[in-house]
């Protein structure tokens, strides 16, 4: 070994010598501005094709000593165009002026795991959404909230309008049908938990009736710790052909987020306060009773009680009352940045408080960032990220339950005339139609979540040697991330369905989730230049990562008094889930660049983890990939700026679910006595990763220095041995097994126009008009078609069946079992205009989303109860006869096709007016801006709920696109005030 | 040169690497669950608490959706309707509204199946740890295990039977990836008995005590003499299923039948016990008098407080409601109320189902003497004055089926009992197009469809 390691240095330490050689060289000095002369800090000044470059430093000023007799200098900056002169030892001085970018063409993209490459050289078709397009026009509720509609191929979809979030991110079609079907979160290198944990709700709802396990308890992900406004950019990698170096967590696609760090200069302060509004998306409205229609849905003794409460002047709008809350939203956020050229930092700190529409509800956040880059010596580069986060969100109680407990079923139950509001000493009546006063609910539970988060990275990057043609670069990352989420659910003993006899006395359930997770990885990057123009980039790294969950959910009932304690009570219950999982891999790769007119890119990445049936035994992920640069070669009009065609090939994995492996036994109680049952799951020790392939091309064009663009690709994404909960037959004991069992393939398009129509000094107006479709197929079934998700095939559900489409929605109909829909959307559209009139600034984003069904229970339930709003409209049944409501229930037990409705919607997402005040005070103030914005206002749907976006199941995979009165949706309304020191 | 400088850079990283993996264990340890002991470890070599813990397992397990199987059996025998306000399949599939039928792929067909067949994993289980276990215990000791895994499976085999009737069950189950072909209900009765009567010889020679406790539920049926009682009570049930008058006395003879009115005595038996302490279960077949029509309740089926004699003492098992519950077109003014809280016990088998079974055995055998003679205690028991009608051998089958559908009110018993002597369509019929189901369909994972019938 020691010899070994002396070679290894004495190696190093000779070509180290051997680049030290002098040569002939002179020296080239200037100054670079922008458009408007203002001197430019930190434009990247390098001799092509050798490593030998500089930054300009605070005054705009370079120095650059260049080999040889006459080079080619590069001036990059992001977001304005590179800029290619020449130079020869009698330049001496050369000052250089760079112009905005209209198109994103020069910034960079991370392509490695380690190094980045410039989106005009990108093979792949990656997303980018900066921080201006985030967070500029409006506020969002949470950073996954802020994506809609910004880019291509993806599908998201808000769960519910509970306060503090609760969204699913599908990329490029749904990816698995068991496993896990939300993108991987990376931020500033950090393995990210986007996990939900839920609050143990099922104890009350029995949504999940028979098991304490249940996904109906609405949480929220836990991606909402993240503050948006600190976040500079964010990178979509949809699928294997760009995720493929992150080996078998990437076939969801993986989402890279990079915060905002400090550059050097003067220190800059902002702060901004926004104060907006939420209320209802949707209102549905109440159904109009008389005498004849109460005898009809609540038969004839209640008549008297309805015609009594008439006289009264006692019918209530109770849907005014449950969702009519005008929710304050305030966010405030301080941020410092600033530094020189050795240490840079970033400071920022939010704090949001949002309420919901629903009274009690509302969200609150307090994160701090500090994020540090210290040059310690020439060699050695020093990164620290740290965020912490505090946040509390009252989520209320919705969803489907089986005990007529949630807020949306009590109120669905409860007919107008109901008098359901406390007495002037606070007490509430008893809800004589059903077994909750959804008001007493509202005012006296708590539905708590309470994070208290740690995200930390360190970044070292050490070059080990550099030449004027190669370089060798270290760099190690370390991260942590590091929360622990208490959720609490307290449902005191006066409450309607809690005291006689009727529930429990009283619960609370109380939660404690700790996660840790930490992320290790080394690479080696080595560039080397020909002179030719070829220059070759090889990087070898190892990865190691640890997951560590431990959940502990305590369920305390038969409370003392008004106690909230468990021990405060006469029985509890106990359940500890934990996860353990521990991955490692390596990964190789290279990329070739042709004087970047033919770019091309091999890699492989290897890898193993816990969760597979054999935990060592390491699954390689290869990715390969072309650009062809057309307008480099010289060939082309000059009107043609860009002409780029590319392809890319990778493969990704996805892992079981912790525990797939396991036949464990799970404990019971009797009478005081633990016992142990066997699980349901049956394990599978045979069982390993999904396998995506992807295959992506297209091309980039663009016209007149990009002001006209087009971009085009076209993707199929297969998934091989998708892990399915194949049912196994109920007499085995067990109910499901894990099983690689299925092939489906995705396959779509995502178009792209980018405009720039007018652009002059007081006028300016962008566009991007984007387009995207997708669709799927089961191509291998190797168990027999099976139902899965929602509620059976009477009320819809989906099915997995081969040569369909993986999200179909069948249901039963006189015919037998047939598809009455799909969940896949047949197209989406958006809009993105921003319109610049010298200060003032207008920015619109429209977000159209064609078919895609929802299974729309919510009707079902307000039909059996006899309130649904369009209860006695006649506009369904053919023969013009029927009521809207007996149409549906009529149906019931013979159609599903009631129940499931197209989900389309066309949105305006985001509307933002803003006016910049420049240079106030003596340009003590560098900007003020004010401005009014807005999320969601316009909405256009014919879908018969409140919001067809929408999700009883939450974020995962199938669950997507069932509505059992949820948390209605909010628009929001917001006035801004923004200050730059 | 260049490229052969390009290539050596890259040996001393590929060895770094290299090195950090042999030394830093590149290997990664497989996994043991952390949430709960593993199958192989019962199975392979259990301790003695294993063992008792996968006994309490099993008796644990029993009550696992027991709530939707009496849900099912009780609303399609026309005992009491189910409300439901958030589900409307209680009173569409179950009462087989229009053209609403029992769906293979939907709770109350799938749930407490394969509840039963999970227990009966469980037995299984037990039967093969017992085996395999090199813990010290005695060959009665064992045996006692194996009587009891025994008995249990039956009885679990038993309630999946009675679930799906003619479609017929899987007896054959132990080995998981080779599951034994349905049998016929014929063949699934005697295969029953035969398993009672194995684990009632091995309750025989297990000595005078378990080796393990069970819950008071078994309060007098927990020494092997006992719980033998108890498999005997149960294989005089299955005697009748069978029509088999002789063999159902001489099993009565054997389990803790005593011919009484007392009412305690009609009580003594085994039963399912539920309570609100933490982790255990709650009994589901109760909800509170005067639930919310909107919400949860049982409403007890009209006719069986219209077709009561006066003065039936047996009508405390439904309670008047302070309004009419009603939903879906049906309605009633009592409350199903046979459990009266969420800690009640639900029987699994009582003394006063044995004075029964002795009277309809002994009405089977021709002896109408000894048949009105328990019949009569029954309806002295309820208050009733003795029987007055006919003595021929159907009069008295029909007499001992409604002091059944009166006795046994709530506890799994009247849809059965009328399909044993095919009489399913003269249960009442609540709205003109509502079938009377003879069984539930083949769970649609056994892959091998068999659907539910009308009675016609």
């Amino acid at each position: 070994m020691q010899k070994l390691f002396t070679y290894t240095t004495t190696l190093v330490f000779t070509l180290l010598l051997a680049s030290t050689a002098a040569m002939a060289q002179f020296t080239v000095t200037g100054t670079v501005t922008d458009e408007k002369g203002e001197p430019m800090v930190g434009v990247t000044v390098v001799v092509k094709n050798t490593t030998v470059g500089t930054v300009s430093d605070l005054d705009g000023n370079y120095s650059l000593k260049v080999p040889g007799s006459s080079a080619t200098l590069t001036f990059s900056s992001v977001g304005y165009e590179i800029s290619e002169q020449s130079v020869s030892s009698s330049t001496g001085r050369l000052d250089v002026a760079l112009e905005p970018s209209v198109t994103r063409l020069e910034e960079v993209v991370i392509s490695g795991l380690a190094t980045s490459v410039a989106r005009r050289n990108l093979a792949n078709a990656v997303s980018t959404v900066s921080s201006k397009e985030l967070t500029g026009v409006t506020a969002p509720q949470t950073v996954d909230a802020a994506l809609y509609g910004k880019f291509t191929g993806v599908v998201i979809n808000a769960n519910s309008g509970a306060p503090g979030g609760g969204i699913g991110v599908r990329l490029r079609g749904l990816t698995s049908i068991n496993g896990n079907a939300q993108p991987l979160y990376i931020i500033d290198g950090v393995f990210m938990d986007n996990s939900s944990t839920p609050a143990g709700l099922n104890a009350i709802s029995q949504a999940a009736a028979g098991g304490s396990a249940s996904n109906q308890d609405n949480p929220s992900n836990r991606l909402a710790d993240l503050n948006p406004d600190d976040i500079e950019s964010i990178e979509i990698l949809k699928g294997a052909s760009a995720a493929a170096l992150y080996g078998s967590r990437a076939a969801t696609g993986v989402i890279i987020i990079t915060t905002k760090r400090g550059k050097p200069g003067e220190n800059m302060v902002n702060f901004s306060q926004t104060l907006g509004v939420a209320t209802q998306l949707k209102k549905l409205g109440v159904r109009n009773f008389d005498a004849e229609k109460v005898e009809a849905s609540f038969g004839a003794s209640q008549v008297p009680v309805f015609e009594a409460a008439q006289a009264a002047g006692k019918i209530f709008n109770y849907e005014d009352e449950l969702y009519g809350n005008k929710g304050l939203l305030s966010t405030t956020n301080l941020s410092l940045s600033g530094g020189n050229q050795t240490t840079q930092y970033y400071f920022g700190t939010t704090y949001k408080n949002e309420e919901g529409i629903v009274k009690n509800t509302g969200y609150e956040k307090l994160s701090l960032r500090l994020n540090l880059d210290h040059k310690l010596s020439e060699r050695i580069n020093l990164g620290f990220s740290n965020m912490y986060t505090l946040s509390s969100a009252d989520r209320g109680f919705f969803n489907n339950d089986n005990t007529n407990t949630t807020m949306g079923v009590a109120y669905a139950a409860t007919p107008a005339w109901a008098d359901l509001f406390p007495d002037e000493n606070g007490n509430y009546p008893n809800n004589p139609y059903t077994a909750s006063n959804f008001l007493q609910t509202r005012d006296l539970i708590t539905n708590n979540e309470k994070v208290n988060r740690y995200i930390g990275g360190a970044n070292l990057t050490l070059k080990i040697y550099q030449t004027e043609t190669a370089t060798l670069q270290f760099i190690g990352r370390a991260g942590i991330d590091r929360y622990t989420l208490n959720t609490k659910a307290l449902f005191p003993r006066t409450l309607q369905f809690q005291k006689d006899g009727n529930g429990t006395n009283g619960a609370s359930i109380q939660g404690s989730a700790t996660n840790n997770n930490a992320n290790f990885n080394g690479f080696f990057v080595h560039s080397f230049f020909l002179p030719s123009g070829v220059s070759f980039r090889t990087q070898f790294g190892g990865t190691r990562e640890e997951f560590r969950f431990n959940n502990i959910l305590v369920t305390a009932t038969e409370l003392i008094g008004s106690q909230e304690n468990v021990d405060q009570s006469g029985a509890v219950s106990v359940e500890q889930t934990r996860r353990n999982q521990t991955d490692m891999g390596f990964f190789v790769q290279e990329e070739v660049n042709w004087d970047d007119k033919v770019i091309a890119t091999l890699g492989l990445r290897g890898d193993k983890s816990s969760n597979n049936g054999d935990p060592n035994q390491l699954y390689y992920y290869p990715k390969a990939s072309l650009a062809l640069n057309l307008h480099e070669f010289g060939f082309l009009p000059d009107k043609l700026s860009q002409l780029k065609l590319r392809a890319a090939f990778g493969q990704a994995g996805n892992f079981a679910r912790f525990g797939s492996t396991f036949t464990s036994l799970g404990n019971t109680i009797i009478d005081g006595n633990a016992g142990s049952l066997i699980n349901t799951l049956r394990g599978n020790n045979e069982v390993g990763p999904e396998r995506q392939t992807e295959i992506e091309t297209g091309f980039d064009l663009g016209f007149n220095r990009g002001r006209y663009a087009l971009d085009f690709t076209y993707y199929v994404k297969s998934v091989a041995d998708l892990l399915i909960n194949v049912n196994v037959p109920t007499t085995s004991g067990f109910t499901t097994r894990v099983t690689n069992a299925a092939d489906l393939r995705n396959n779509g398009i995502e178009v792209g126009l980018t405009l720039q129509p007018i652009s002059n000094r007081n006028f300016n107006w962008y566009s991007r008009t984007a387009f995207w479709l997708n669709r799927s197929e089961i191509t291998r079934l190797d168990v027999p078609a099976f139902n899965l998700g929602a509620f059976g095939a009477t009320l819809g559900t989906f099915r997995i069946e081969e040569g369909k489409s993986a999200t179909q929605i069948v249901g039963i109909s006189p015919n037998g079992v047939v598809a009455f829909g799909d969940a896949e959307p047949d197209f989406q559209m958006s809009f993105q205009n921003t319109l610049n009139y010298k200060d003032l600034e207008l920015s619109f984003l429209i977000h159209w989303k064609q078919g895609g069904d929802n299974i729309n229970l919510s009707t079902l339930l307000t039909d059996i109860y006899g309130t649904s709003p369009d209860f006695d409209d006649t506009d369904l049944d053919p023969n013009g006869e029927l009521t809207n409501g007996n149409y549906r229930l009529n149906s019931l037990g013979t159609t599903a096709q009631a129940w499931i409705e197209d989900a389309s919607y066309v949105r305006l997402r985001e509307i933002g007016l803003f006016y910049n005040f420049r240079n106030l005070f003596d340009g003590k103030v560098k900007n003020l801006r004010l401005g009014v914005s807005g999320n969601n206002l316009l909405n256009f749907f014919q879908y018969n709920s409140y919001d067809p976006e929408v999700s009883n199941f939450g974020s995962d995979g199938f669950s997507s696109n069932v509505e059992v009165l949820p948390f209605p949706s909010a628009k929001r309304f917001f006035g801004h005030l923004s200050v730059s020191f | 040169m260049k490229i052969y400088k390009f290539l050596s850079s890259l040996l001393p990283v590929l060895f770094i690497a290299g090195a950090l993996c042999t030394f830093n264990a590149c290997k990664i340890d497989d996994q043991v669950d952390p949430n709960g002991p593993s199958l192989e470890g019962v199975e392979g070599n259990a301790t003695v608490g294993d063992l008792n813990n996968v006994v309490t397992g099993i008796e644990s397990g029993m009550r696992n959706r027991l709530g939707t199987y009496f849900d099912g059996v009780g609303v399609i025998g026309r005992e009491w309707y189910r409300f439901s306000g958030s589900d409307p399949r209680f009173t569409s599939d179950l009462l087989g509204k229009a053209s609403a039928t029992l769906d293979n792929n939907t709770f109350y067909t799938t749930t407490p199946f394969a509840e039963r067949y999970r227990v009966v994993r469980n037995c299984n289980i037990l039967l093969n740890a017992v085996n395999n276990t090199n813990a010290d215990l005695t060959d009665e000791q064992k045996n006692g295990y194996r009587g009891y895994a025994k008995t249990i499976m039956a009885y679990q085999l038993l309630m999946a039977l009675n679930q799906l009737h003619h479609c017929g069950i899987r007896i054959d189950v132990d080995d998981p990836d080779n599951l034994g072909t349905f049998v016929t209900y014929d063949e699934g009765l005697s295969t029953i008995a035969t398993m009672l009567n194995e684990g009632a010889q091995l309750l025989q020679s297990a000595g005078d005590e378990f080796a393990f406790g069970l819950s008071s539920g078994f309060a007098g049926f927990n020494t092997p003499a006992s719980f033998r009682q108890f498999n005997r009570a149960l294989a005089a049930r299955v005697s009748i299923y069978q029509l088999n008058g002789t063999a159902a006395l001489q099993n009565l003879t054997e389990s803790f039948f005593e011919l009484t009115s007392d009412s305690t005595t009609l009580y003594k038996g085994v039963y399912h016990l539920f309570s609100n302490a933490g982790g255990d279960q709650i009994n589901e077949m109760y909800y509170p008098l005067n639930s919310a029509a909107g919400g949860n309740l049982r409403a007890a089926q009209p006719s069986y407080i219209t077709d009561a004699e006066p003065g039936d003492h047996r009508l405390w098992k439904v309670g008047m409601r302070a309004d009419t519950a009603f939903q879906d077109g049906l309605q009633s003014a009592y409350d199903f109320y046979r459990y009266r809280s969420l800690s009640d016990p639900i029987p699994i088998v009582r003394n006063e189902e044995l004075v029964l079974i002795y009277a309809e055995a002994q009405n089977l055998n021709g002896n109408s003497t000894e048949a009105l003679f328990a019949i009569n205690l029954i309806r002295s028991a309820a208050g009733l004055p003795n029987y007055s009608g006919g003595n021929s051998q159907n009069e008295l089958r029909d007499e001992i089926l409604k002091q059944r559908r009166y006795s046994l009110y709530g506890e799994g018993h009247r849809w059965i009992d009328m399909r044993r002597y095919d009489k399913l369509n003269e249960l009442p019929i609540d709205r003109p197009d509502d079938d009377v189901w003879m069984n539930f369909p083949r769970p649609a994972t056994e892959n091998d469809d068999c659907p539910a019938e009308s009675a016609g």
